[in-house]
């Protein structure tokens, strides 16, 4: 009996299914991201500010890339690190371990990531930001991220790049942002 | 009649009904053009009178045509005939009228006009005072109004948006035009909205040429060098009817409103528009001269004669007059006759004035009478010669044109009379506003031009830009000039307001009554409301009344205006936020498999959770309550607890910080070791409570109730960043992060011992009550464990990555199924905390102290934190009522929360109230109701019967007063 109630669990993702869900709308493909790891880094008082992962953290309003890791700049002295298809593993371990002497914090399951991609260039993203969020589409050019709000929700949409725009939000409301993000991409769809 | 030309597109017809009766148009007609065009000039019945009515206006500011477009659910009461675009199928209804629109039995008001005058209802209706409410109101309500609701749901969806531009152009008439035009082609960000499917304004609505050709030849080049404008977005059927803070414009784009049905569309949009900069183009409205009988079908302003004839090809009659107090007035008789229009004559108020064509002229003239039951047939009018009755279909009135500048005002900016303008024109403008054309009394078409064009290159130089006036057409000279007849003096009525009956005579009315200033004649009158806000109308009457006082204009002044500047649908309004999608909906790590169990949901906040979960058999939730309380204290009970806030609390202060927030001390916990914490505001009163578990010297994972998990977040942050910013902390909320479970009962070890992976000890001794510790289970999951209890039972919290929730909730019921592990909801969660006398949000309510709850000593006395010192003031330490537990003498009885406590036969009044129930529920462990509840020296009061009295259901039951703990008051169970 032990060993059966032992055996490793299966996780589901923050829409509650086995497999991330996507679906395509005229040019643009929104897809669940299940595979990105989140952890918060926070400066302490007097610490240097680290370079994990070859990460150069960005400033206010900024988000910054290297390889598989990102970082998106969430308050003074504080970022969220991204972890390309790296959910599964101890990602705030590792972070931690590149941010000696920071507070870290595991914040993968904290949140869900929808990746919307455009394939007609910029134009359907700006299209679709104008239904969801408050924001000139010249305070989020590509590689830039803000937190804001989206329907009622407090999300951090990230613009990868001028066709692709990342929507992170609370993975509770996983499907309260879908549907937003569904319903307006099917309605920019001709 | 149709005459010739027009931008109507004859090679399609398109059919359509009123009130039943089918008729024929074309595309580009709207609803009133057609109907004019079959002949219709009977379109509804006044709001008060019920006069026959027929189109007045040809735009938006429209008061007499409005119908019931649609039906069925889509059935949309009071729009404007002026503005609907014509649609194969559309059904037009005319409104309040009885039995039919010709015959209407309401009618009788009519005659009974003396009586119903100005401030008629709040003479009349005012004894015996309690009629008002029952029968007066209901009566005038039903007898008043205009269209009706369907009262069904509305079909359609509804969107929303946000756009920002540099220069935000409204209006596309020749200002509007002309501004954005000079925006764009420097390279600026630009919106040009219009209400109108097409651009243009009234230059579609003129003969006047533009560089010798006519003005949509214009229009059409803009148009194409418009498409080739990234950076210009033009808006049409787009109306911006308010500024708000910080140049957010409020817009509704009519995406679908021209069509049948929406289809897969939405059917409007409610756009945000953050401008850095605007242009109000929104061009003027033209004034009539009220003279007797003046509301007749028929009798409408010249202007909008005009833009019948011109744009649509219609004119009301074959033979129509003019009355006019200018030139412009001429202009329409010239533009008819050009169509074939038998002009029956211009008659011209100015004793000097001259024909500028050929028709008859009756100068120094005023119309003075009408007739025509049900349309006009004739007008009356007086000149030097005497007075003679003119035979027409039509009269077109010209009294001048007012500026349109309601958004102007949106900001409490109060326009300033103009006596060379003879209008009322915008002053104090809102902060990156700039009015042009018409709408800053530049009317005529090059002053529009060149005023719209000025006003971007002043924009464009404040934002940075370098904007050049364009070439702009070489346009007509055409003559304004004009002198102003407010109205036609005599007997009989003469209609200032039409949308609201308010008469020339109410005016003076509530001019004798003393209701003079404009706000108060405004709403004496009820002048200037309802769906076209007077456009028509508001000036005319501050005239009138100016000159019952005597004061100029100027002096009267004038009431400004409000959003919106025309009608907004409260479906748009609402953004599409219906149903299920009307706020965000948050679901527990284990909803999946919750639903999967039938559990039945509660809404906490914006959480679902599972309130309990009903077995085969189960008719009644307190058969599953009491259930799952009953297998939770015999086995092992396991409840998703995620939804309790937590908040990752890291850092070298991070003892000092919590040492201040908690009113108990946190520096001293030692790590691994759970506490539970109140906190206090700063008031002194209690905040929040939960646990703080130490998991490092320099880490603590704090948690909150679910309801106030945002706001103690808050307030963490707050005290971070502006009490203490010299303390070495950093926080970080991870209530999503982890799914947490409860795992309560005598069995709960057991339990747990069959998923931690080996070499955890959870024995007693090992893992005793308070303890807490990073692990992992399920072959190598990390997870994190708390020895904590809420039940009153043996108990754990172990928290999991979310992901992993649902899978970790499956096999905790299905590994347990031996230990009677068993689900159980926020329900029984309540039942047990009651039957344990724990407090939650009913006794931390705001109003309660440390005092009350039994934990006064829980303030520190040798530390300092947020509330401590507070807490300690004489009106909070004088307090007597306390936390204590109750039971009914009779078992049978119920505990009603919400009841307050009396000595037995005491007077239920005020001033005895001894306390009052706080939570109850039915314990299955103690086999009756039981409750909780502040009394007053209750600690001393054990034993002692009270009734608590429900005045609402009537109920007197008697509880005696009784530990708060119905359960294990040692606290052994949970140690154990």
């Amino acid at each position: 009996m032990a060993d059966l109630a032992n055996r490793p669990l299966s996780p589901i993702t923050a829409l509650g299914a086995s497999l991330p869900r996507s679906q395509i709308h005229g040019a643009l493909h929104l897809v669940e991201n299940a595979g990105l790891a989140l952890a918060s880094v926070a400066l302490r008082h007097g610490a240097a500010q680290p370079v994990p992962f070859g990460l150069a953290l960005p400033e206010a309003g900024a988000w910054a890339t290297s390889g598989a890791y990102a970082a998106l700049w969430t308050g003074p002295g504080q970022w969220l690190i991204e972890g390309e298809g790296l959910a599964e593993t101890d990602f705030a371990a590792a972070v931690l371990a590149a941010c000696p002497g920071c507070s870290v914090t595991e914040q993968t399951d904290g949140f869900v990531a929808f990746e919307v991609i455009s394939d007609a260039g910029e134009a359907p993203i700006l299209a679709l930001m104008a239904k969801l969020v408050n924001i000139a589409p010249d305070r989020l050019r590509a590689n830039m991220g803000t937190r804001t709000g989206l329907e009622h929700m407090s999300v951090f949409v990230i613009r990868r790049a001028p066709e692709r725009l990342a929507v992170v939000g609370l993975r509770s409301a996983a499907a309260t942002i879908w549907h937003a993000l569904d319903t307006a991409a099917a309605r920019l769809a001709p | 009649m149709r005459l010739s030309g027009g931008e109507i597109d004859r090679s399609r017809a398109l059919r359509f009904t009123f009130d039943g009766r089918a008729y024929e148009g074309h595309p580009g007609d709207t609803l009133a053009s057609a109907l004019l065009a079959n002949g219709v000039r009977l379109m509804g019945r006044s709001f008060k009178y019920h006069r026959p009515r027929g189109v007045f206006s040809a735009g938006s500011e429209e008061p007499n045509a409005l119908v019931t477009l649609r039906s069925g659910a889509r059935a949309e009461p009071n729009t404007r005939a002026t503005g609907i675009e014509l649609f194969d199928g559309l059904e037009a209804r005319s409104q309040n009228a009885w039995p039919s629109l010709k015959c209407d039995a309401l009618a009788v008001n009519d005659l009974l006009s003396d009586f119903l005058t100005a401030g008629f209802y709040y003479k009349t209706f005012m004894w015996p005072r309690a009629f008002w409410e029952k029968l007066y109101e209901p009566m005038i309500r039903k007898a008043a109004g205009l269209g009706r609701l369907s009262m069904a749901a509305d079909p359609d969806a509804y969107d929303k948006g946000f756009l920002h531009c540099d220069l935000l152009v409204i209006g596309g008439g020749a200002a509007g035009l002309a501004a954005a035009l000079t925006a764009a082609r420097a390279g600026a960000q630009v919106i040009l909205a219009d209400e109108d499917p097409c651009l243009g304004g009234r230059l579609r609505a003129e003969s006047e040429t533009l560089d010798g050709a006519p003005a949509t030849n214009w229009i059409a080049g803009l148009e194409a060098e418009f498409a080739s404008l990234p950076n210009l977005r033009v808006m049409r059927r787009t109306t911006v009817w308010g500024l708000f803070d910080h140049g957010v414009y409020g817009a509704v784009e009519r995406v679908a409103d021209h069509l049948p049905t929406p289809g897969v569309q939405v059917r409007q949009t409610l756009w945000r528009i953050t401008a850095r900069r605007a242009v109000l183009a929104a061009g003027a409205t033209e004034r009539h001269i009220p003279f007797r009988n003046n509301d007749r079908p028929g009798i409408m302003l010249a202007g909008a004669l005009r833009a019948y004839a011109n744009r649509w090809a219609v004119s009301p009659a074959d033979r129509v007059a003019i009355f006019t107090s200018n030139d412009d007035g001429h202009r329409s008789a010239l533009d008819l006759a050009a169509k074939g229009v038998e002009i029956a004559a211009v008659v011209d108020s100015r004793a000097g004035a001259r024909a500028m064509g050929d028709y008859r002229l009756l100068a120094g003239a005023q119309v003075t009478d009408s007739r025509g039951r049900l349309g006009l047939t004739s007008v009356q009018v007086q000149h030097g010669n005497g007075a003679e009755w003119l035979d027409c279909g039509a009269l077109g009135v010209a009294g001048g044109w007012n500026p349109n500048l309601h958004l102007a005002s949106h900001q409490r900016g109060r326009p300033v009379w103009d006596d060379t303008a003879q209008a009322f024109l915008p002053a104090m403008l809102p902060a990156g506003m700039a009015v042009a054309g018409a709408a800053a009394g530049r009317g005529d078409t090059a002053g529009a031009l060149a005023s719209g064009a000025e006003a971007a290159v002043k924009a464009l130089a404040d934002l940075g830009f370098t904007g050049h006036a364009p070439d702009l057409p070489q346009t007509e000279a055409r003559s304004h000039a004009g002198q102003a007849l407010w109205h036609v003096p005599g007997k009989g009525r003469a209609w200032v307001d039409f949308q609201n009956d308010v008469t020339v005579k109410d005016i003076k009315l509530a001019h004798q009554e003393n209701m003079r200033p404009v706000e108060h004649l405004k709403r004496w009158t009820t002048l200037g409301m309802a769906t076209d806000q007077g456009k028509t109308a508001n000036v005319t009457a501050l005239a009138v009344m100016a000159e019952l006082t005597g004061q100029t204009i100027a002096a009267t002044g004038t009431t400004i205006f409000r959003p919106p500047y025309t009608p907004v649908p409260l479906a748009v309004l609402g953004g599409g936020d219906t149903g299920a999608q009307f706020r965000p909906r948050r679901l527990t790590p284990s909803h999946a498999w919750a639903q999967a169990q039938g559990a039945v949901f509660i809404e906490v906040g914006q959480w679902m959770r599972a309130q309990w979960f009903p077995q085969p058999g189960e008719t009644h939730w307190r058969q599953s309550v009491d259930r799952e309380v009953l297998a939770t204290r015999k086995g092992v009970g396991i409840c998703d607890v995620t939804t309790l806030g937590k908040v990752d609390v890291q850092g070298t202060d991070a003892g000092v910080f919590l040492d201040r927030l908690y009113a108990n001390p946190m520096a001293s916990l030692k790590v691994g070791m759970v506490r539970y914490g109140l906190m206090l505001r700063e008031d002194g009163h209690a905040y929040d409570d939960g646990t703080c578990a130490r998991l490092a010297e320099d880490h603590y994972v704090v948690t909150t109730t679910t309801a106030q998990a945002g706001p103690v977040y808050r307030h963490m942050e707050y005290a971070r960043q502006c009490l203490w910013p010299e303390l070495d902390v950093q926080l970080i909320s991870t209530t999503e992060a982890w799914a947490q479970f409860s795992v309560a009962g005598p069995n709960a070890r057991k339990l747990l011992e069959r998923v931690v992976d080996t070499g955890f000890d959870l024995s007693n001794e090992g893992f005793p009550f308070m303890a807490c510790a990073n692990m992992t289970l399920c072959g190598g999951l990390r997870a994190r464990l708390f020895r904590i209890s809420f039940s009153g039972e043996l108990a754990y919290e172990v928290a999991v990555p979310a992901r992993y929730g649902n899978a970790l909730m499956a096999r905790l019921i299905e590994t347990g199924a031996d230990l009677g592990a068993t689900p159980y909801g926020t329900e029984a969660l309540g039942v047990m905390r009651i039957e344990k006398g724990h407090a939650a949000g009913n006794e931390l309510n705001g109003q309660t102290t440390a005092q009350m709850l039994g934990m006064g000593r829980m303030v520190s006395a040798k530390k300092d934190a947020i509330g401590a010192v507070m807490s300690r003031r004489e009106g909070l330490m004088a307090e007597t009522r306390v936390l204590v537990g109750l039971q009914p003498v009779n078992p049978e009885d119920p505990v009603v929360a919400g009841s307050h406590l009396f000595v037995q036969g005491a007077a239920q009044t005020t001033e005895n109230d001894e306390g009052w129930i706080t939570s109850a529920c039915y314990s299955p462990h103690v086999g009756s109701g039981i409750g909780l509840g502040f009394l007053a020296r209750g600690a001393e009061r054990m034993g002692e019967v009270m009734t608590a009295a429900n005045p609402l259901q009537g109920q007197q039951i008697a509880l005696r007063v009784v530990p708060t703990h119905f359960v294990d008051p040692e606290g052994e169970r949970l140690r154990g």
